[in-house]
């Protein structure tokens, strides 16, 4: 009798693991699969190195720059300030404000980066002065640059699958005048061009 | 065998069994079209589904080419700017059916208990409807299509913890890019309409659960019948709204139908950026304070509304006789009409 209640009761507690057990299972295997599903929703990204050939450093003068847009959507303004072969003679910076996101645009006159949107000043080096970015104590994006043989490197993100697989400059007839502008310089420059083109 | 009885060996449902699960008796006091209003958000999603579905037959949804396919939708194809113009008129008035529909409620005191969860899934509806519009205005590929995700995604990344991957979400990565149209394509025609009409069936499923609020006026002579049938007086009611909303639809989109703003520009932020009149609201809300105390009290504010019903029931057990919920109903509706002027008034 007594044994035949313990049975009882053991057969009773391996049901309701059995249950337990059942219950864990659909869980997490429907939890696995939830969590292929939101993973699959965040783009996947390879973080190797991705040194991308931008363009021989000859053909940026000092003062200039050239504006970039990646495939994944980032935007870069790729500026010369010095007149070496160093990488330390350029300056690769995010054109996206780090406040909410407007496209900022290098004032010449002003020595200065601005954004439209809410009046967002940023020195040269892309460090945020005044406006919410200054306010917030936020800066440009830096992206690293390399110089291998006299041809000009940046790193940014790679993005696969898409249409767009380059680094691609954005018009490139237009050529903006850049942090490090020396309007001296320019001047020559233009003094040069002059005697070039007479 | 006739065809009526092939079906019914087949289908073993009886027309009274149909003729009671349609016949919900309803109160009198809807015939007054106040009361009526929820039918007019119900009735324009279907025609924003109709509508949408055929958009979609032209729409392609990716930066290089959805520009060009609403401007041929709008310019070219057949009725296209009908149908598109439709979409858009629908879309606002099916917001502001629901800012009514909700008013009414609210005003009538019609979430109080037992109709607190109801009141919820309303809310729910309400949100999904914003979302479904903003995402909707994020399809043209115009310059405030870009910019109005762009800048509204760096708003959600200001929200603490879960911020940062919402805007990875919405965008498919750190910035608006390739990936992002489409996600908000499948957002706006797949998963909210999908999502909707879930909220729409529980919506629904609760009030005939639980019957409507009923109200009584001191118009109505005593003796009357004070309930009609749904099946066909209020059916009749409702599809008269439907075509009025028809009709309204069709002169406005042919009196001011959508027009194409100037293609999105990544390296060119406009002057001024506006979302959608509905969320005029929130941008100046934004404006008003640093963006993390305005992230946070909007989220309290709507959080607030969401439990309102519980709110309210407290503050009743506390006195019962103020009119504490007429009062923050009027400073809430002021201070929306407040803000939306505003904001449609002003250019920064
Ligand atoms: C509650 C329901 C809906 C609302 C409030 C809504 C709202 C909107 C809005 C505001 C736009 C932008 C209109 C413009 O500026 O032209 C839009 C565009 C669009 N919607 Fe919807 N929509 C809804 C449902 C749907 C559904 C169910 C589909 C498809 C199955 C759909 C497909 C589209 C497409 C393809 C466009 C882009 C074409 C265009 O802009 O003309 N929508 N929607
Ligand atoms: S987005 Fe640049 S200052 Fe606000």
């Amino acid at each position: 009798m007594a044994s035949s209640e313990a049975s009882g009761r053991r057969r009773s507690l391996l049901a309701g693991g059995l249950l337990l057990a059942m219950w864990a299972a659909l869980v997490a295997s429907y939890g696995t699969f939830a969590s292929y599903a939101v993973r699959f929703l965040f783009p996947a990204r390879r973080r190797d190195p991705s040194w991308t050939y931008v363009l021989d450093a000859k053909s940026l003068p000092v003062g200039q720059a050239l504006q970039y847009i990646t495939p994944d959507g980032a935007k870069i303004t790729l500026a010369r300030q010095g007149s070496g072969q160093a990488a330390e003679d350029f300056v690769a910076l995010s054109s996206v404000c780090p406040h909410l996101g407007c496209q900022v645009s290098w004032e010449g006159q002003n020595n200065r980066f601005f954004c439209p949107c809410h009046n967002g000043v940023f020195a040269p080096d892309g460090t945020g002065v005044s406006g919410p970015p200054g306010d917030a104590g936020q800066s440009l994006p830096k992206y690293s640059v390399k110089i291998q043989n006299g041809l000009v490197y940046l790193d940014v993100p790679q993005a696969d699958g898409l249409a767009q697989v380059e680094l691609r400059q954005i018009d490139e007839s237009e050529r903006i005048v850049g942090p490090g502008h020396d309007p001296c310089l320019m001047a020559d420059l233009d003094r040069d061009q002059d005697r070039r083109f007479s | 065998m006739s065809v009526a009885e092939w079906f019914s060996e087949r289908l073993p449902v009886r027309g009274s069994d149909l003729r009671e699960l349609t016949n919900e008796p309803v109160p009198n006091h809807l015939r007054r079209w106040w009361y009526a209003l929820g039918g007019t958000p119900a009735y324009l999603f279907v025609v924003q589904i109709v509508t949408g579905i055929l958009l979609a037959f032209y729409y392609q949804p990716s930066a290089e080419t959805a520009y060009e396919s609403v401007r041929y939708i709008t310019e070219q194809a057949h009725f296209g700017w009908y149908v598109r113009s439709v979409h858009k008129w629908g879309a606002t008035l099916m917001v502001a059916a629901v800012i009514l529909h909700q008013m009414r409620v609210y005003f009538t005191g019609a979430y109080r208990k037992p109709r607190e969860i109801n009141w919820m899934v309303g809310m729910c509806m309400l949100v999904c409807t914003l979302l479904i519009g903003f995402t909707g205005y994020a399809l043209v590929y115009e310059q405030l299509s870009y910019w109005g995700a762009t800048v509204a995604a760096n708003i959600a990344d200001t929200v603490p913890i879960a911020g940062p991957w919402i805007k990875q979400f919405l965008l498919a990565g750190d910035t608006y890019n390739a990936r992002t149209l489409s996600r908000f394509f499948v957002l706006h025609a797949a998963v909210m309409p999908a999502l909707m009409i879930l909220l729409i069936i529980i919506h629904i499923a609760i009030i005939r659960l639980q019957g409507v609020t009923e109200f009584h006026f001191e118009d109505e002579k005593s003796g009357e019948p004070d309930h009609f049938n749904f099946f066909p007086d209020h059916l009749m009611t409702e599809i008269i709204m439907g075509l009025i909303l028809m009709v309204l639809l069709s002169v406005l989109a042919t009196v001011l139908p959508a027009t194409m703003g100037p293609v999105a520009d990544p390296l060119n932020t406009p002057e001024v950026i506006k979302p959608e009149w509905f969320l005029y609201v929130t941008f100046r809300w934004l404006k008003l304070f640093s963006i993390t105390t305005a992230v946070l009290s909007m989220g309290f504010i709507v959080f607030t509304f969401f439990l309102w019903p519980f709110i309210d029931a407290w503050v009743r057990r506390r006195w019962p006789k103020s009119e504490f919920s007429v009062y923050v109903g009027i400073l809430g509706v002021l201070a929306i009409i407040g803000l939306t002027v505003w904001e449609g008034a002003v250019a920064h």
